[in-house]
Formats: C-alpha cells, sequence, structure tokens
C-alpha cells in the first residue's frame, strides 16, 4: 500500500471526485506520501550550503521525479479541496496542508509541509568530471570555478568595451555623452544571492573584488552594450510608497466624508477623527487647540501635513491624545492627521507627504542608562586618586 | 524581484556601545518638508534632481524633525540659532527670547525709517530676518586657527573653515558676546538686538573678534604649511 504511487491515487481520484468521500483512504496515502518526503528531506530543508559538502545526494532524475510527484500531488489536493487545479498556488498548497494535518507543535519548523523540490532539496552541482577523471571546467582546480570563469567573462566584456572605444576614437566618432545605463531603483546582488547563483561559497573578499569589477565595467561611457550582462547581477529594489496601507473612504449618516489615524511619539499616543466638512476646528480632549497647545511650535506641527497639502480649513478634527509631553503628544497627533489624510489623497500625493518625512513613525526614544556611567553619555565625575 | 532588506529595517539599535549613532538604519535619507520642491513640473528638472527623486522614491524616508514644518516663517538658520540659545532643553523660553529679539530689532529701524530724511529711506532695511542672515554672515569666520603639535612645540596654524563651522563659530560668538560682556541688568533680547544691528553694520565687538581671528591668521601664514589634509 505504501508503495502506491501518485498516478494510482490521481487515477483513483478522478474516477470519483468526490473529497469527502475518498477523504480517509486518499489522506492517508497522501499523508504517507507528504511524510514519506518530509522524512527524507526535514533535515536537508534547513542546511544552507550551496557548495554540498561531499559527491551529490540527489540525482537529477531523482529531482526530476519529485517534480512530477509534487505537480500531481498539487493537483490532488486542489481537487480534493474543491478548488481549480490549473490556478493552485503555494499559499493556496500551504492553506489546504494546514486544514489537513493540524499540527499542535509550536515549532513552524517541524510542522508538515509541502513545497516545490526546488525549493526543498539545495540545488547542488552535477559530478564536474568525466569518466576519465578529467574535470570538464578548465578552471576546475581553482577550486571556485564559476566565480572565476565569472571574472573572466566580465573582465572579457570590458577589454571588448575598451576596443570598441579606441576604434570610435580612431575614427574620431567617440563622444563622452553616450547612452549610459540606468542603475537608480536596483541594487547589486548580495552575497549570498551571488553564492546561490553560482552554487558555489565564495569569501567577502572575493565578493568585494566581484563588485569592484562590475563598477569597473560601468565606469567604461560605452558600457551600454552590456547592458543585459549588467542587470543580471542587479535587483530591483521595490517603490517604497506601495507599502503604504491607505483605508477607505467611510461616510456618515449625513454623506459627510471622514476618516480615523492614530499615531505614537515616545510614550504619547493619539487618535484623530478627520470629517471633510469645511470648518477646520479643532478640539483635543474636549478643549480646542490653541488652549491644549500654548506652545506656537506644538501648533505649527498640528497643521504642518495640513499646510503642506493646501488643505487648511477644508478639514474638522477631533483629537484625543494622551501619554508623553506637550512635544510628543504633538508628534503622535501630526502622525495620526497625515495617516488620517491618506484616503482623501491620491497616490502621488501620498508619496509626496512620504518624502516629506510625515508618514514615517519617529523612533528615537530616551537613550537607556548604562552601567559604570551617570546618566546615558554623562560619566562619572573623573577623579586622578 | 524585488528585494527584502526593507523587511529587516527596524529602529537600528547598536551592538556595542557606540558614540555617534542613531536610531535610524543608514538606508534612511532625510525629508524635504519645502512645498515648492514638489511642485516644479517634470520638463524643469535637471538629470541630477530626476535621479535623485528616483532614488527617494525606491528608499525609506527618516521622520521629520517637531522643529521643522513646511511654513514660509520655518528657517532652519534661525532653528540652529534657537538650538544653540536654549539651556537644559528649554525651548520655549529661548524662542520667545529670539521673538522678542526680532520684534526690538524691526521696531528699532522702523522708528530710524520714519526719521530718516527721503532720500536715505530705501537704504534702511527692515525686515528682521534679513538683518539677522545678513549680520550672522558679517560674523562668519573665513580661516580658522588649529593648534598642531610640531617637535615638542605647539603652534597655531591657519586652517580652512567647512560652511558648518564657520556658522557655528558666528553663533556661538554672537551668544557669548551677549551673556558675558554686556550690562548685567539689560534683557537678552535687548543686548542680541543691538548686537545683530551692530554686526549688520559691520561694527560691535563680534565683528572685531572675527578681524582679530582673520589677524592672527594673517600672522602666523609661516606655519601654514603644519597642516597636512
Amino acid at each position: 500500500m505504501a508503495a502506491s504511487s501518485g498516478r494510482t491515487v490521481g487515477s483513483f481520484l478522478w474516477k470519483c471526485g468526490n473529497f469527502c468521500f475518498n477523504f480517509n483512504t486518499v489522506s492517508s496515502n497522501l499523508t504517507r506520501q507528504v511524510l514519506s518526503r518530509q522524512l527524507c528531506v526535514s533535515a536537508v530543508f534547513h542546511r544552507k550550503n550551496l557548495a554540498a559538502a561531499g559527491p551529490e545526494k540527489f540525482s537529477e532524475e531523482f529531482i526530476k521525479k519529485q517534480v512530477e510527484e509534487f505537480n500531481i500531488g498539487k493537483r490532488h489536493l486542489a481537487n480534493m479541496m474543491g478548488e481549480d487545479p490549473e490556478t493552485f498556488t503555494q499559499g493556496d498548497i500551504d492553506r489546504s496542508i494546514a486544514y489537513l494535518f493540524p499540527s499542535g507543535l509550536f515549532d513552524n519548523k517541524a510542522k508538515p509541509l509541502m513545497k516545490h523540490p526546488d525549493e526543498v532539496f539545495p540545488k547542488q552541482r552535477a559530478v564536474q568530471w568525466g569518466a576519465d577523471g578529467r574535470p570538464f571546467h578548465f578552471l576546475f582546480y581553482t577550486g571556485k570555478q564559476s566565480y572565476y570563469s565569472l571574472m573572466h567573462d566580465t573582465f572579457t566584456k570590458a577589454l571588448a568595451v575598451e576596443k570598441h572605444q579606441d576604434r570610435l576614437r580612431g575614427k574620431g566618432l567617440f563622444t563622452q555623452d553616450a547612452k549610459q545605463i540606468s542603475l537608480v531603483g536596483s541594487r547589486w546582488l548580495l552575497k549570498e544571492e551571488l553564492e546561490e547563483l553560482l552554487v558555489e561559497t565564495i569569501s567577502d573578499h572575493d565578493y568585494a573584488r566581484f563588485i569592484q569589477l562590475m563598477e569597473r565595467l560601468l565606469s567604461l561611457p560605452y558600457c551600454s552594450a552590456e547592458e543585459d550582462f549588467v542587470q543580471r547581477y542587479r535587483r530591483q529594489l521595490e517603490i517604497q510608497s506601495s507599502k503604504q496601507q491607505v483605508q477607505p473612504l467611510q461616510y456618515d449618516q449625513h454623506g459627510v466624508a471622514y476618516s480615523t489615524g492614530d499615531g505614537r511619539r515616545k510614550t504619547a499616543t493619539g487618535t484623530v477623527l478627520l470629517r471633510d466638512s469645511g470648518s477646520g476646528s479643532i478640539s483635543i480632549n474636549g478643549t480646542n487647540y490653541v488652549h491644549y497647545f500654548p506652545v506656537l511650535q506644538d501648533r505649527e506641527q498640528l497643521m504642518f501635513p495640513l499646510h503642506f497639502m493646501g488643505v487648511l480649513g477644508r478639514f474638522d478634527m477631533q483629537c484625543s491624545v494622551s501619554g508623553g509631553g506637550h512635544s510628543s503628544q504633538a508628534g503622535a497627533l501630526r502622525l495620526a492627521i497625515s495617516r488620517a489624510m491618506l484616503s482623501f489623497l491620491s497616490e502621488g500625493q501620498v508619496e509626496t507627504m512620504r518624502q516629506a518625512g510625515l508618514l514615517t513613525p519617529d523612533p528615537r526614544i530616551k537613550e537607556r542608562k548604562k552601567p559604570g556611567q551617570e546618566g546615558a553619555r554623562r560619566k562619572f565625575t573623573w577623579k586622578k586618586r | 524581484m524585488s528585494a527584502s532588506i526593507t523587511g529587516l529595517l527596524k529602529p537600528w539599535t547598536p551592538r556595542l556601545f557606540l558614540v555617534r549613532w542613531s536610531r535610524y538604519n543608514p538606508y534612511y535619507l532625510e525629508p524635504e518638508p519645502r512645498k515648492e520642491v514638489y511642485h516644479i513640473p517634470e520638463t524643469e528638472l535637471t538629470p541630477e534632481q530626476k535621479e535623485e527623486r528616483e532614488l527617494k522614491s525606491v528608499r525609506p524616508i527618516k521622520a521629520a524633525t517637531n522643529s521643522v514644518t513646511s511654513s514660509v516663517f520655518n528657517d532652519p538658520v534661525l532653528s540652529k540659532f534657537v538650538n544653540m540659545m536654549m539651556k537644559d532643553g528649554d525651548k520655549i523660553i529661548a524662542k520667545g527670547i529670539i521673538t522678542q529679539t526680532l520684534e526690538n530689532m524691526k521696531r528699532k529701524q522702523v522708528e530710524k525709517y520714519h526719521k530718516a530724511p527721503e532720500g536715505k529711506k530705501a537704504e534702511i532695511e527692515c525686515n528682521p530676518y534679513a538683518i539677522f542672515h545678513q549680520a550672522l554672515e558679517n560674523c562668519k569666520p573665513v580661516i580658522g586657527l588649529a593648534s598642531i603639535q610640531k617637535g615638542g612645540k605647539f603652534y597655531q596654524v591657519p586652517i580652512p573653515l567647512t560652511d558648518n563651522r564657520r556658522r557655528f563659530l558666528a553663533m556661538k560668538w554672537m551668544i557669548t558676546e551677549c551673556r558675558d560682556n554686556k550690562h548685567r541688568l539689560t534683557l537678552m533680547y535687548e543686548k542680541l538686538s543691538q548686537e545683530l544691528l551692530a554686526a549688520f553694520s559691520k561694527e560691535g565687538n563680534v565683528v572685531k573678534r572675527k578681524h582679530e581671528l582673520h589677524k592672527m591668521a594673517e600672522s602666523n601664514r609661516a606655519y601654514a604649511h603644519y597642516r597636512w589634509w
């Protein structure tokens, strides 16, 4: 029974497409499959080294078979859960497994899992030498053949670009302002990512030399010919403004739009209810803001987000704040107002508010006192004897 | 495939007791609170400004401090002066003194304006902010001295100063001069307004101190080659 492969289970399932009818039999098969797969990989899954210590443990055919089994198992799982097998994502798989095999264990790494074999088995290199014992790659005996061959490729490309430049100079067509590769919004591969790409461990020094060589390639004016090569070793950075969570606008019984926001600064917390009524009145903890904040600086902080967006008299605000001192209360309310205003603004305006520093919570707190010193920075009086 | 470094950017507490550190991860950029910068249309941006905008769109930004606003009355130089005047963290008193100083300067200048003959009226500057900036400019030293040890002796060597250092020295001299060298019973705002108006017309003790520093630097010209940076 343990030898029953996915195919028989699959055919069994395809005939009867009913999840509840087959639950007990199928789940035991699937459990056995999943658990057996998990048992042989649980130790391997969490190992991080890539250039596997020793000869390869999993052959290519084995990995291919695992991939096939995974795909078939995914379709069975989708059928069992009553979902469409074509659009069954990894997130759906995780949820289904958590539903079918509820685990009382606390450690996430000990719970049952079903992931694509590429994520489970570490990438390994095929055997590097032929039947006669002679290695395939000419740089095998350096120990880091992929890394050195990459360095050689990059340098060859740099030489080619320089030769191209010399030819242009000879013809008199050389200009400094040739089209440059745009590097804004992307970063170099991290050392870990490069190791993953090369399936080899490299040292920090090696990584630094690689980045140095790429920068040298980029310093040549006519490097845009090698743009594809360079972009392969760069990753796009995500746009920060897409991370802002904007609440949708709410409407009360009179049809007036309102939104809420809350903010914190040091130990003060504040909440604000912003109403689009057009009067511009502000009340804090029941009192008028002029009486609550007698200091000009605090009132300026309240007005900062409104003045920045040019909506000074438009909103009605009911604020409540507690904790901290007057400055931190004003800062907490400023953050709360900015967050509440997001629902009324467009994407571009949200980005300008973010760049003005209105949407970042201020992380500065009181610095702790250290042992052996009187305060955070002040040392004890130095006595010579 | 987007990078996920920003998931690791929590308020940054250093492991060891470092001296110059901030709660922000060094990856964060400074905020730009002025309104006009964001109203420049796309066509009028230089390539550097375009690149800066693209960089800002992918990097997290620090929070604006609580002394900074987008208002037209927000002046970074004046804020720095207020902070330097402040004692024991009492910004309310320091800001109050500065406001009284500016009002006092304006009153004196307006009085002078009304008393002046028709031809001279246009030359009298009434804007207290303009007077403050000009007075500070007049107090800034161009060259400074550093104490460098050579062969067992310490020499005063003339060195160039950065903009921040020059501004700091001008403000420091102004404040110490007003605190120490004036009559005990005059209030601070009165002392400050007198000194600022004097510096505006290039008279007064602070400007004298600047000239003395320049003379010392000139006299120690011979040791200029002791500077190695």
